[in-house]
């Protein structure tokens, strides 16, 4: 079992076999690029992400 | 009336519009003709409005009482099937049961309507706008190819002349690469200009709503009609609206337009490297500063794109995923919706750590530049049901391939526009592409136009 068949397992994700090499298969190129994602130092770098403390209905 | 009145940029159809010599009702007739002459071939509507005449009849009277509410008013646009609309189904693309969207108007529709736009129908679309094709639809310029995506439809038939102005939306490039495939106009605002609300998400912090369109002119017509602050969208932004036809008809001299070598040069093809190098040399004639750079962070680009777009799309689906809806999508789609899941958090809020670089990367070129320029796609228009093309020296992936130079700008969320520049060898539109800061579409706008006005692409059409 690969990496990717035990991440499936890890997150009990539910898929027929089929399903399953299908979506492995397509996912290959994708995980590829997030390899090369997960090689790159940015520990000091804050994530472009951002919440407003106001509850949805007050932000305007 | 003149033959063919719908195939005229806005500023001509609405000047005779307000004067009388022409009617709404006439524009309609001449728009329904064409898509009944048309779109059997094209397929790119998949849905007309039964009000349309009603609207168009409003349109007059209102104009004839010498109430006219501005360029768009008694002019008939399109929009992509992801816009709810209450007079019309949304589809968002899918035919899978057990998915249902509100019968009301999006705050684009609702604003275009405003302005007095005629809705005259839906444009076909990507299953929940995934993916750049757009099946079945066809591309005007060659039937046998595809008209590019995700908002294909609305390319089609703005290419075939039916409507100056279609909406589409942009997650990765699906305004801008079926712009460039079909030869049309295809706009991209800076993220938060245009509100999402009542547009099916795709991906909530990378979608943006914008016009395909004949001209740059008729897509600042929409941009005026559509933007502004919407309390109901979180991404929307508080920052003013300017009159973007101010930025028309402007001079270039004191423009510095960047160059970026890599990734944006890495591998086009011929013809599209071609057309771009000459598209860079008018504006170097026309007096504008040149500026080379690279940016090395885009090497990492692909994989930040694709765990935000991934795994929103996925979580955005988790209801489909939990009914067993997923099983009613297109293959690619469902493949896509469950890989989704094989993002994990660090690689999302890695990818979101990349967005901050990128961002702050470009604020420091955007200091000694005022526009970015490359293409759109580093490829024209494949033959439908074909996966690989030769680009450059290799072999590649259509569908990686396309979007390759347009998701930096969904990243980054910054102002970008497709317009044509040439045709390659087989007779098919290529698109150049040219980017600006944050909120800044003025200069963006001004330098598509200058281009624009030194050309005669705008003015060249396909045989159908």
């Amino acid at each position: 079992m690969n990496e990717l068949e035990m991440l499936v397992e890890a997150l009990g994700i539910e898929l027929e076999n089929e399903r399953r090499s299908a979506v492995l298969a397509a996912f290959q190129p994708v995980a590829q690029e997030i390899a090369k994602l997960r090689s790159l130092d940015l520990t000091d770098v804050h994530p472009a992400v951002v919440f407003s403390v106001m509850p949805a209905n007050e932000q305007d | 009336m003149q033959e063919n009145p719908i195939t005229r940029p806005i500023a001509e159809l609405s000047a005779d519009l307000r004067l009388g010599k022409l009617t709404s009702v006439d524009l309609l007739e001449n728009a329904l003709d064409r898509i009944a002459m048309l779109d059997r071939k094209l397929e790119s509507f998949v849905c007309l409005a039964e009000d349309a005449r009603v609207q168009a009849a409003a349109a007059d009277r209102e104009i004839g009482q010498g109430r006219w509410r501005g360029p768009l008013h008694g002019v008939p646009v399109a929009v992509k099937d992801n816009y709810l609309t209450a007079d019309m189904p949304s589809r968002a693309g899918t035919d899978a049961p057990g998915v249902h969207f509100a019968r009301q108007d999006s705050a684009v529709v609702a604003k275009l309507r405003e302005a007095g736009a005629i809705i005259v129908g839906k444009t076909r679309m990507h299953e929940f706008a995934w993916g750049n094709v757009t099946p079945p639809s066809k591309n005007p310029w060659d039937l046998n190819r595809v008209p590019g995506g995700s908002s294909g439809g609305s390319g089609a038939v703005v290419a075939a002349r039916i409507v100056p102005v279609a909406m589409g939306s942009d997650t990765g490039g699906s305004i801008r690469i079926p712009a460039a495939l079909c030869g049309t106009v295809g706009l991209k605002p800076t993220f938060g200009r245009v509100s999402r609300a009542g547009i099916v998400p795709h991906s909530w912090s990378l979608d943006h709503a914008g016009p395909l369109s004949y001209t740059v002119a008729d897509s600042v017509y929409a941009l005026n009609a559509i933007s502004g602050h919407d309390p109901k969208d979180p991404g929307s932004a508080r920052t003013d609206v300017p009159d973007f036809t101010a930025a028309l008809g402007q001079p270039i001299t004191d423009l510095r337009v960047g160059i970026c070598r890599n990734h944006m040069f890495d591998n086009n093809q011929p013809d599209v490297d071609a057309a771009i190098e000459a598209a860079i040399r008018f504006y170097r004639d026309a007096g504008a500063q040149l500026v080379e750079f690279e940016l090395p962070i885009l090497a990492f680009g692909l994989g930040a794109i694709f765990a935000i777009e991934l795994s929103s799309s996925t979580a955005y689906h988790s209801r489909n995923l939990a009914s067993g809806a997923v099983t009613g999508f297109t293959n690619d789609v469902r493949t896509l919706i469950e890989m989704g899941r094989l993002i994990t958090g660090p690689d999302y809020l890695k990818a979101e750590q990349l967005r901050r670089v990128l961002i702050d990367d470009l604020a420091r070129v955007f200091a000694d530049v005022d526009v970015i320029i490359g293409p759109t796609c580093p490829l024209t228009a494949w033959p439908i049901g074909e996966w690989t093309v030769r680009v450059g020296a290799q072999d590649e992936s259509v569908l990686a391939a396309s979007w390759r130079l347009t998701y930096p700008w969904n990243l980054a969320g910054l102002p970008a526009i497709s317009l044509p520049c040439g045709f390659d060898s087989n007779g098919l539109p290529i698109g150049l592409q040219l980017a600006g800061r944050p909120f800044d579409e003025m200069t963006l706008i001004r330098a598509a136009d200058a281009y624009e006005r030194g050309h005669g692409w705008k003015d060249m059409h396909p045989k159908l």
